[in-house]
């Protein structure tokens, strides 16, 4: 199975390859006063305009640095409504993929303590790989501020 | 770019680990504009054809066999490496396995695809602006299960949309045409777009 790794500060997290639609640069976000903090701005995207959440400011609170490896994943989002949203992820050091058997991934055993959307570990020689969640990173509240035009009109 | 910059700031980056020599290149500072640019790059994509670019985006390995230009869609593409020597199988002598290949530590089946498709590996050769850099060799698999094929010049990856598709005409007798599925228009040329899950599988049947 393939994964795209990011880092988020000085640790490496994965996301499952089927999730990520495309790895776009950075690019400047029209910023969103009142929005949700974890939320920076959002992007068009194709005309599209897409929530982006910077994944360094949600863990580490700073933002990622502005640098050429710090890039957008757009991932596809499976909200409630039909079909997939996207959403928008600024990470850092995202410049490469591995092939990983899912099994690898074993449970932290502090879940409970930790949010939703971080998954379970693989070890390789430099240390852990954590799996994050997209459909888990956003909360049920910030998720119905972003995505109510798929359901219900606003 | 700010090339010189970049140089000099790759001292200053932290070792990566695991060998990422090249990482320092991607840790130099966004040149000004940057940001700006590709956010109307984007951004402008909705006017022209992006509709299309949006559902419908495909990518496809260009190569060359023969003289023969193909694409493989890149679903089951693994990677494209140098040749190397491949070791023949006793008692297997037949057109389509070449032998074993030994890909990264990994051996694979090395199948030929001329030989599959009915492509001469002689002829007039027209080749592209990137036969300098020589045969390659194509790995490709699925479920685990991956094999290898040599072929004489890779273009690179494709992208192109629905409008650049042409259907294959019921008319061609040639065996490249049953694995075909459709045309894809590139630089004036229609290449056969294989489909690679029939390839897999006839490739799996033959083997076993």
């Amino acid at each position: 199975m393939l994964f795209l790794m990011f880092h988020i500060g000085r640790d490496r997290f994965v996301l499952d390859a089927e999730q990520v639609e495309r790895v776009l640069p950075l690019m400047e976000a029209k910023s969103l006063p009142g929005a949700p903090p974890e939320v920076v701005g959002i992007i068009n995207y194709r005309g599209a305009p897409t929530p982006l959440i910077d994944l360094s400011l949600l863990a580490l609170g700073r933002p990622s640095e502005r640098v050429m490896s710090t890039r957008i994943i757009l991932a596809r989002y499976l909200g409630r409504g039909e079909g997939h949203e996207r959403l928008a992820l600024c990470a850092e050091r995202v410049i490469k993929t591995i092939q990983r058997d899912p099994a690898d991934f074993v449970a932290t055993g502090v879940e409970a303590g930790s949010p939703a959307h971080l998954g379970p570990v693989a070890s390789d020689a430099d240390g852990f790989i954590q799996w994050i969640r997209v459909e888990a990173l956003l909360a049920d509240e910030v998720r119905d501020i972003l995505f109510q035009r798929a359901g219900e009109p606003a | 770019m700010t090339g010189a910059s970049g140089a000099g700031k790759r001292d200053a980056v932290p070792k990566t680990a695991g060998g990422e020599t090249a990482g320092g290149l991607l840790e130099r500072p966004l040149p000004t504009g940057y940001l700006e640019e590709w956010a109307r790059h984007f951004a402008e994509g909705a006017s022209e054809g992006a509709a299309e670019e949006e559902g419908d985006a495909r990518a496809a390995l260009l190569f060359r066999i023969g003289d023969e230009w193909l694409a493989l869609p890149t679903d089951h593409l693994h990677e494209v490496a140098q040749p190397r020597r491949t070791h023949s199988l006793p008692h297997r002598r037949d057109e389509l396995v070449l032998g074993i290949v030994n890909v990264r530590g990994e051996l694979l089946v090395c199948v030929s695809l001329a030989a599959l498709l009915g492509i001469s590996a002689a002829g007039a050769v027209e080749a592209g602006e990137r036969s300098r850099a020589g045969p390659r060799l194509v790995v490709i698999g699925r479920d685990g299960h991956r094999v290898a094929f040599p072929v004489d010049e890779v273009h690179g990856v494709h992208r192109y949309v629905a409008r650049d598709v042409v259907t294959l005409p019921a008319t061609i007798g040639k065996a490249v045409s049953s694995y075909a599925v459709e045309l894809i228009s590139w630089n004036g040329r229609a290449i056969g777009r294989l489909d690679d899950a029939l390839i897999l599988e006839t490739l799996d049947r033959s083997m076993s």
